[in-house]
C-alpha cells in the first residue's frame, strides 16, 4: 500500500484562513473531535483501494490542507457503509464527512476533481431517467462525459465478464421516469434549504 | 432495632473499610455496610497488584493499639473493636441532618444462620443449580448455595434466593440446621386476594394448595380492607388493578394506613401498566403481569413470602454517612449495538476481560492460575490487551477515562510473562498509555525495555476468529500500514462503570449523580457530596485506583471526622478506661481449660471422657470444664464465674469459630485482671468433622490402618470418632503448650502523646492539613519557609473545572490565620527533631532568630513543590516562548491579547517522563487544556496546535480533552526519538516535527510557544533526614508503601501529603491533605500509645551487630543505635512479622509470644503419642 510521502507541510496563518474560506471548515467541524485512533481505517472495507487512509485524510482535513484533500480519491471509494461512523468511538459523523467532501470537490474542486465527480453525476442522472441504474446507457453517457477515448478501452475486460454473467442491464423503459417525482422533491427541498 | 454510631460506611471495599478503619481508630463506632454478602468489593478477586505483585491489603491495618483489631488478613476478615459489619445490607434512606441522620436500612436475608452455618459445605454439593460464579468473573460455576468468596472469615454459605429452584435439598443437608426457609412461619403467612376475577381467585386458590399458605379470595377491595381491619395478621395482598381504578388506589391507601409496610402486589392486565406505574409510587411494592400461570407465579409468590418474613429492616442514628459503593466493571456484552459482537466478546472464549485474566492467573481461579484459554485449555503464550473498551467512549456514555485500565493492562503483561516463565509475549494496543502516576512512567519504561512487553499505538476495530481457535487482529499501524497478526487471546482493558445500585443509593441518600452516573463532588471538596454530612470515598466520585481510593477515603474520613465533632459537640462519653491486669510473671501457670458442649450446631462426635482424662494430666492445667454453649451469653457467664472461682492465670477455650471469642476474651481478661495475651480460642469444631475429609491423624490415616486389621470393616469400628478425639487432644495440647510458654512480663511502657501536631509547609497541602487537625480540636503548629502562606497554588489563575483558586487560596489564608487551633510560624525553618510517634520535640528557628521548642505527638510534612524552570526552547531568552503557567497567568491579567494572536503552539512533556525526571507531572496535560479552552474563548478561530506525547487526562477531565480537541485544538503526538524542532526566525518560533499519522514533516510558524514545564518537589534533603525520612530518585518523599499507605512514612507518627508526595494537582493535593490530617488525629486522639503483644525484642549480649535484622525488618522498626552499640527495637514500628527472627543467625532476637521453647513446646504436643492410638499400634 502507498506509502506516503508528503513534502513538509507548512503552517501558516495563511493556510488556516484559506481553509476557512475554501469552505473547509463546516467538514472540519464535523471531525475536529477526532482523537487518531484509526478504528475509521481499520475499519473500512475500501481502504485498501485508497490513496490516503481515512486516518489521514482526516488529519490533513483537520490541518487545512484543502488541496491535498481534494486531490485525495479515498473519500470518492466511500461506499456509504457507515461501519466507521457505527464504530467510531467519538461518535463522528464520518460517513456524512465523506459525502460532503464529495459535494465540496464537486462544487469547488478544479477541473480534474470535477471530473472525479461526473461519475456520481451521471450515475444519478441515469437513475433519475430510468428508475433503476441501467448499465449500458449509464457507461456510455459517462465515457462521453469523461471526454477521454482511451477509456472506455480500459473498462473492456471488466464489461466483458459482467456481461458474461449477465449482470449488465441493456435497456427497457418499464421503470422510465418512475422516480421523478422522487428527485423533484429533494430538489425542491435542499432549494428551500 | 436502633443502634446509634458515629458513621455510617456504606460500601466495605477497601475504600469503605480504609474509611472505617480511620474512624474506628479515633474512636468513633462505625457500621460498616455491603450490598454484597462478602467483604473487600473487588479487591476480593485480585489476586496481584503492581508494582510489588502482592496484595498488601494488611497494611492498612492499625500499626499501634492493633490488639484492638485481631490481626487477621485484611483480605479475609475485619474484626475492629468499633466496626460492626452488615454484610447483605443496603442503605433504603436517610433523614435527618449532619450530627444526627437517622437512616434506615435493609438487610436481606441470607436464609443461612451465621451462628449455626460451619461452612461444611453439604448444601453445596446437593443444590442442582449451576449458574455464573461472580467471585470468578463468570469463568466457573458456583451453586445456589454458595459460597460468596472463598477466602473470607467468617465465611458462611448464603442462598442466592433469586437462582433457588426451591428443592430445599440443602436444607435437608445441612447438619447444623443452619438453613432457614421459614417453614414453620407459612402457617401463618395469611395472603389476601382482591380481584374480582373468579378464574384466577380459583386457579389461585388451586395452586397455593398445597403451599400451605391461608389465602382468602376477596372480590373487592372493600372485603380486603374489612378483613384487615379485622386484625388478621395478613402478610401479602394480592390487589388486582381490574378493579375500578377509584378503588384500587382506595384500597392500596388504606391497606398501608392499617397496616404499615404491608406488601401489596399489583396484578396487572394488559394496558394497566401506567396505573401500576403509579400505584408503584403510592407504596406498592410490585407488579406482577396477569395473566398469571402457575409455574412462574408459585414460585414468586414462594420466595416473596421467604424475603418477607426473613428481611429485615434496621434503623442507625448515625453522625455522618461515608458512601463508598466503589464500581462496576464495564461489561463488553451490555452493549448489544457496541462492541460485544465486533470483539467477539462472549462468542470466542479467547476474548476475555480485564477482570477475567485476573481470575484466570489466580491461584483460587478456575484454572489455578495457570494461563489457560478457558474451553481448549490451550496455554495462553501471545497475549494481547486493547485498552479503553468502555472508557473514553462518547458513544457508551462515557466521555471520561477509567483512570486505571493502563496499569492493570501493563501489570497483567507482567503478571503474564512472569506466570508463562517469560514465554509469553504480551501486545498492548493503547492510544494514550496513561501512567499518570509518580512511579508509574518507570513502571511502563521497565515493562517494555526490560521485559519486553509490546506497545502500539493502534486500534483494533475489529476481531476475527483465527485458526485453530485462535485469534485474528488486524490493525493500521501509524505508517498507515495493514497489519494481521494472531494472538491466542485478547484482554479488552474493560473500563468502570458506577455501581448498578447507583441509582437507588443516590435516591436513599439524597445526592446528587454527574452526567456519567458518578456521584457528584465539587473539584475543591473532593470528599463531600451535594448533602452535607454525606462524604464520598474510594472510586466513588470519580474512577481511581487503589492509592486514589485510599487517598479519598481518608480524605471523606476526616470530613466526617470533622463533622461528627462539629454537630455533635464535644464527646460525652468518658474515654475508656485502660485495663489494669494483675502481674502474674512470678506465679507457676495455672491453666483452665473450658470445653465447650452441648454446642447447638452439632452433636460432638468425640468420646469427651477420654477428652477429659487426657487433657487434665497435660502439664499445668488445674481444671478442665465444661461449658454449656460458649457462644451465647450465658454459656460466656457460667466461663467467668468458673474462672474466678478457679483464680487461673492462663485461660485455654475450646469451642467453635475463634475469632467470634477473640473479642470476649477482652471483657474476659477485664473481669478476671488476667492480660487477654494469655488467653487463647481453640477451634475444635472443625476437628469434629475430620473424619470426612483427609486430615492430618484424621480418618483416612485410621481407615487404613482399620483395612489392615483382620475381620475389621471401617463402617463398624469407632476409629472415626477416636481419630476425631486424637485429633482434637492435639489441638488442645498444642495451644495449652503455647500458653504455658507465654511470656506474662508486662508490656514495655506505653508513650504518652503529646496533643499537638507539627505541619511543615504552608502550602495548599500544608494548610488543608492544618486545617483539618484543628477543626477537630487538637492545636497545630504551621511552619513555613516563606514570609507569605500559599505556596505554589498561589499561581494558579482558574481551574478547567471552572473555579476560583485564587479566591479559594485567600479564604484558606485568612482561616488559617484566624483559626485559634493554629499557630503560625512564618519565614521559619525546622533545624532540629528528635523522637517517634506520640512524642517528637522539634525546635523551629524562626527569621527574627528566635527559636522555639516544640512538643509534638505527630508531623506532616507538606514541603511542596515549584514549576520546572525551562532554559530550552528559547524560553526566557525569546518572549515569544511562555510556560503554560505564564500563559495562564498572562490571559487572567489581560496581558495578553488572545484576539490578537494568529496561531500558537503548545509542546508537553518538557523533559518530563524520560531519565532525569521519569515523571508525568499530572498537571501539564490539564493545564495545557485549561489554556486552550480560555484563548479559544476568546478567540474561537485561533489555531492551537499541540505536540503531545501522552495526553494524560485521567477520570473526568477527559472530558475537557474531548472539548478541547472539539473546539478546533490540533494534536500532534510526538515520541522522544522524534521530538519537535524549535528555531527562531525574526523572533519568531520555527517548529519542525513529525506527524506520525501521515509521515510528513510539518512546519509551523506561531505566535507564541508555549511550553509545559512540569512541576518538580522542593528541595527536602535537610527535612527528611532530620525526620528519618527517604526521598525517591526524584526528590519526593517516599511514603510506607504507594498503594496501601500513600501518606505514611515507614517512621510512625509522620505523614506527608500534596506535592511534596509526588506530582499532583489541587484536587489531589487537597485529598492528601485530608487524608494526613486523620491519620494524624488518629495518634493524637490518644492518651498513650501501646504495642501490640507480638514484638521483636533483642538479647544484646548475643547480638553480633551484623545488621541483617535491620534491611529485614519490612516496618523500618529496627536500628542501630551507635551510641549504645546495640540494635533497638522501635515497639510501635514492629508488627511482630518475625522477618528479624528468621534473619538472625545468632538467635540474639526473638518475638515476644513465640520463644523457641515455646514453639518447640507446641511441636512437641503436637507429636506427642496419644495412648489410645500408641495402643493400636
Amino acid at each position: 500500500m502507498k506509502k506516503n510521502t508528503h513534502p513538509l507541510i507548512s503552517f501558516t496563518p495563511e493556510t488556516h484562513q484559506h481553509a476557512v474560506d475554501g469552505g473547509l471548515a463546516a467538514i472540519q467541524g464535523m471531525v475536529r473531535a477526532c482523537m487518531q485512533c484509526g478504528t475509521c481505517t481499520a475499519s473500512c472495507p475500501n481502504a485498501f483501494a485508497m490513496d490516503l487512509a481515512p486516518r489521514q485524510m482526516w488529519r490533513l482535513l483537520l490541518f487545512g490542507l484543502q488541496q491535498e484533500v481534494l486531490e485525495s480519491r479515498t473519500f470518492w471509494l466511500c461506499s456509504s457503509c457507515y461501519s466507521c461512523t457505527l464504530r467510531c468511538p467519538r461518535g463522528l459523523p464520518l460517513t456524512a464527512a465523506m459525502a460532503a467532501l464529495k459535494r465540496l470537490a464537486g462544487a469547488e474542486g478544479d477541473h480534474a476533481n470535477r471530473k472525479k465527480a461526473l461519475f456520481y453525476q451521471e450515475f444519478m442522472r441515469n437513475v433519475e431517467q430510468n428508475g433503476r441504474v441501467q448499465e449500458m446507457g449509464f457507461m456510455c453517457h459517462y465515457f462521453l462525459a469523461m471526454r477521454d477515448p482511451l477509456l472506455p478501452l480500459e473498462y473492456t475486460p471488466l464489461g466483458l465478464k459482467l456481461l458474461g454473467k449477465g449482470k449488465l442491464h441493456l435497456g427497457g423503459s418499464a421503470q422510465r421516469g418512475r422516480l421523478g417525482p422522487l428527485f423533484a422533491k429533494v430538489r425542491s427541498m435542499e432549494g428551500a434549504s | 432495632m436502633k443502634k446509634e454510631y458515629g458513621a455510617l460506611v456504606v460500601g466495605a471495599g477497601i475504600g469503605g473499610i480504609r474509611a472505617a478503619l480511620d474512624l474506628a481508630e479515633t474512636g468513633l463506632k462505625v457500621a460498616l455496610i455491603d450490598a454484597r454478602p462478602s467483604l473487600g468489593g473487588i479487591l476480593t478477586q485480585l489476586d496481584h497488584q503492581f508494582p510489588s505483585d502482592h496484595c498488601g491489603m494488611c497494611k492498612m491495618l492499625p500499626l499501634t493499639q492493633r490488639d484492638q483489631s485481631s490481626q487477621y488478613c485484611l483480605r479475609k476478615g475485619i474484626f475492629h473493636k468499633n466496626i460492626d459489619i452488615y454484610l447483605h445490607t443496603e442503605l433504603s434512606g436517610l433523614e435527618g441532618d449532619p450530627g444526627k441522620f437517622q437512616a434506615s436500612l435493609r438487610r436481606r436475608s441470607t436464609f443461612v444462620d451465621p451462628t449455626r452455618c460451619v461452612s461444611c459445605g453439604l448444601c453445596a454439593e446437593v443444590c442442582p443449580v449451576r449458574v455464573p460464579s461472580e467471585f470468578n468473573a463468570g469463568l466457573g460455576q458456583r451453586t445456589a448455595v454458595y459460597l460468596p468468596v472463598p477466602h473470607n472469615i467468617p465465611n458462611h454459605y448464603v442462598v442466592d434466593l433469586d437462582n433457588c429452584q426451591r428443592c430445599w435439598r440443602c436444607f435437608e443437608a445441612c447438619p447444623t440446621k443452619a438453613i432457614d426457609f421459614k417453614f414453620s412461619e407459612r402457617k401463618d403467612f395469611h395472603v389476601i386476594v382482591a380481584s374480582a376475577d373468579e378464574q384466577l381467585s380459583q386457579d389461585l386458590s388451586l395452586w397455593l394448595k398445597d403451599e400451605n399458605f391461608p389465602l382468602h379470595l376477596t372480590a373487592s377491595g372493600e372485603e380486603a380492607i374489612t378483613l384487615l381491619a379485622s386484625g388478621l395478621e395478613c402478610g401479602l395482598l394480592l390487589l388486582d388493578l381490574d378493579l375500578p381504578p377509584a378503588e384500587t388506589e382506595r384500597t392500596l391507601r388504606r391497606a398501608l394506613e392499617l397496616r404499615p409496610g404491608l406488601a401489596v402486589v399489583l396484578l396487572t392486565g394488559p394496558g394497566k401498566e401506567e396505573a401500576g406505574a403509579g400505584l408503584l409510587e403510592l407504596g406498592a411494592r410490585e407488579t406482577l403481569s396477569k395473566p398469571l400461570n402457575k409455574a412462574l407465579t408459585v414460585p414468586w409468590l414462594d420466595k416473596l413470602f421467604m424475603r418477607l418474613v426473613s428481611d429485615e429492616t434496621l434503623t442507625f442514628e448515625v453522625g455522618a454517612v461515608i458512601l463508598a459503593a466503589g464500581f462496576e466493571c464495564y461489561n463488553p456484552a451490555d452493549n448489544p449495538n457496541g462492541c460485544a459482537d465486533l470483539m467477539l466478546y462472549g462468542s470466542h472464549p479467547g476474548v476475555l476481560t480485564s477482570l477475567e485474566f485476573e481470575r484466570l492467573a489466580s491461584s483460587t481461579g478456575p484454572s489455578q492460575g495457570l494461563l489457560a484459554r478457558p474451553g481448549d485449555g490451550k496455554p495462553l503464550r501471545r497475549i494481547a490487551w486493547l485498552q479503553c473498551v468502555g472508557s473514553r467512549d462518547v458513544k457508551k456514555k462515557a466521555d471520561f477515562c477509567s483512570s486505571i485500565c493502563c496499569m492493570i493492562s501493563i501489570k497483567e503483561a507482567l503478571l503474564a510473562k512472569r506466570l508463562s516463565g517469560g514465554q509469553a509475549e504480551a501486545t498492548i494496543f493503547y492510544m494514550d498509555m496513561r501512567t499518570s502516576g509518580r512511579d508509574y512512567q518507570r513502571y511502563r519504561d521497565e515493562a517494555e525495555n526490560s521485559a519486553g512487553v509490546r506497545f502500539v499505538p493502534a486500534r483494533p476495530h475489529s476481531i476475527l476468529p483465527g485458526p485453530d481457535g485462535d485469534l485474528l487482529i488486524q490493525y493500521y499501524d501509524y505508517s498507515g500500514e495493514l497489519r494481521e497478526e494472531i494472538f491466542d487471546a485478547l484482554i479488552l482493558a474493560v473500563g468502570v462503570r458506577p455501581p448498578k445500585s447507583m441509582e437507588r443509593l443516590a435516591q436513599a441518600a439524597g445526592i446528587e449523580v454527574n452526567d456519567s452516573g458518578f456521584c457528584s463532588t465539587k473539584y475543591l471538596s473532593p470528599n463531600r457530596t451535594s448533602r452535607l454530612g454525606v462524604f464520598a470515598a474510594g472510586a466513588f466520585g470519580e474512577p481511581t485506583d487503589i492509592r486514589g481510593s485510599l487517598l479519598q477515603a481518608g480524605a471523606a474520613a476526616m470530613g466526617a471526622s470533622r463533622m461528627i465533632r462539629v454537630y455533635r459537640g464535644p464527646r460525652d462519653e468518658t474515654p475508656e478506661a485502660e485495663p489494669q491486669y494483675t502481674d502474674v510473671s512470678r506465679q507457676v501457670p495455672r491453666v483452665l481449660m473450658a470445653l465447650c458442649t452441648s454446642c447447638p450446631t452439632l452433636e460432638r462426635n468425640v468420646n469427651s471422657e477420654l477428652l477429659h482424662q487426657r487433657m487434665e494430666v497435660l502439664p499445668g492445667v488445674v481444671k478442665v470444664v465444661d461449658v454449656e454453649r460458649a457462644c451465647t451469653r450465658e454459656g460466656w457467664e457460667s466461663l467467668r464465674q468458673e474462672a474466678e472461682a478457679t483464680e487461673p492465670n492462663r485461660v485455654l477455650i475450646g469451642a467453635c469459630l475463634p475469632y467470634v471469642h477473640v473479642p470476649r476474651l477482652r471483657e474476659l481478661g477485664e473481669a478476671l485482671r488476667l492480660n487477654p495475651a494469655l488467653m487463647d480460642v481453640v477451634d475444635i469444631h472443625t476437628a469434629s468433622f475430620s473424619g470426612r475429609v483427609t486430615s492430618f491423624g484424621g480418618h483416612a490415616a485410621c481407615l487404613a490402618s482399620c483395612a489392615t486389621e483382620p475381620g475389621a470393616s471401617p463402617g463398624v469400628c469407632d476409629c472415626g470418632e477416636a481419630a476425631r478425639t486424637n485429633e482434637m487432644s492435639s489441638l488442645l495440647a498444642m495451644a495449652a503448650a503455647k500458653l504455658l510458654g507465654a511470656d506474662p512480663s508486662s508490656l514495655p511502657q506505653a508513650t504518652p502523646v503529646s496533643p499537638q501536631a507539627l505541619v511543615v509547609g504552608g502550602g495548599l497541602a500544608g494548610m488543608t492539613a492544618a486545617m483539618g487537625i484543628a477543626d477537630q480540636g487538637f492545636k497545630v503548629v504551621l511552619v513555613e519557609e516563606a514570609e507569605h502562606l500559599g505556596g505554589l497554588a498561589m499561581n494558579l489563575r482558574y481551574t478547567l473545572e471552572g473555579d476560583d483558586p485564587v479566591r479559594f487560596m485567600e479564604d484558606l489564608v485568612e482561616q488559617v490565620e484566624k483559626n485559634p487551633n493554629i499557630r503560625v510560624l512564618k519565614d521559619s525553618r525546622v533545624v532540629l527533631s528528635r523522637g517517634k510517634a506520640g512524642r517528637f520535640v522539634t525546635v523551629v528557628a524562626t527569621g527574627e532568630g528566635v527559636a522555639h521548642t516544640l512538643h509534638h505527638g505527630a508531623t506532616i510534612l507538606a514541603t511542596g513543590g515549584h514549576e520546572v524552570k525551562v532554559y530550552e526552547y528559547g524560553n526566557r531568552v525569546h518572549k515569544c516562548v511562555l510556560t503554560q503557567l505564564e500563559l495562564e497567568q498572562r490571559l487572567a491579567a489581560g496581558s495578553l491579547d488572545a484576539s490578537s494572536l494568529k496561531s500558537v503552539a503548545m509542546i508537553q512533556c518538557w523533559r518530563s517522563r524520560e531519565e532525569s525526571r521519569n515523571y508525568c507531572s499530572r498537571v501539564c496535560c490539564q493545564g495545557a487544556l485549561k489554556n486552550i479552552l480560555m484563548l479559544k474563548k476568546r478567540n474561537p478561530g485561533l489555531p492551537v496546535y499541540v505536540f503531545y506525547r501522552d495526553i494524560m487526562t485521567t477520570g473526568f477531565s477527559e472530558r475537557f480533552y474531548t472539548e478541547a480537541r472539539r473546539s478546533g485544538a490540533v494534536f500532534i503526538r510526538y515520541t522522544p526519538d522524534s521530538r519537535p524542532k524549535v528555531e527562531f526566525k525574526d523572533d519568531k518560533p520555527v517548529i519542525t516535527a513529525l506527524d506520525p499519522v501521515l509521515g510528513a514533516d510539518i512546519e509551523l510558524h506561531p505566535d507564541l510557544l508555549v511550553l509545559s514545564s512540569g512541576v518538580e518537589p522542593s528541595d527536602a534533603s535537610e527535612i527528611a533526614d532530620l525526620f528519618g525520612v527517604g526521598l525517591t530518585a526524584d526528590g519526593f518523599f517516599q511514603e510506607a508503601e504507594s498503594k496501601w499507605r500513600p501518606v505514611d512514612f515507614l517512621k510512625h507518627g509522620v505523614f506527608a501529603c500534596g506535592l511534596a508526595l509526588g506530582p499532583a494537582t489541587m484536587r489531589d493535593s487537597l485529598l492528601s491533605a485530608k487524608a494526613a490530617a486523620q491519620r494524624v488525629v488518629r495518634i493524637l486522639n490518644e492518651t498513650h500509645l501501646s504495642c501490640g503483644n507480638v514484638v521483636a525484642e533483642v538479647r544484646h549480649t548475643l547480638c553480633s551487630r551484623c545488621g541483617r535484622c535491620i534491611s529485614a525488618c519490612p516496618y523500618g522498626a529496627r536500628s542501630l543505635n551507635l551510641d549504645r552499640d546495640k540494635i533497638v527495637v522501635d515497639e510501635l514500628l514492629c508488627q511482630g512479622c518475625g522477618s528479624c527472627i528468621a534473619a538472625c543467625p545468632n538467635s540474639a532476637t526473638v518475638l515476644r509470644g513465640f520463644h523457641d521453647e515455646q514453639v518447640m513446646a507446641v511441636i512437641d504436643a503436637a507429636l506427642a503419642v496419644q495412648p489410645s492410638a500408641a495402643a493400636r499400634l
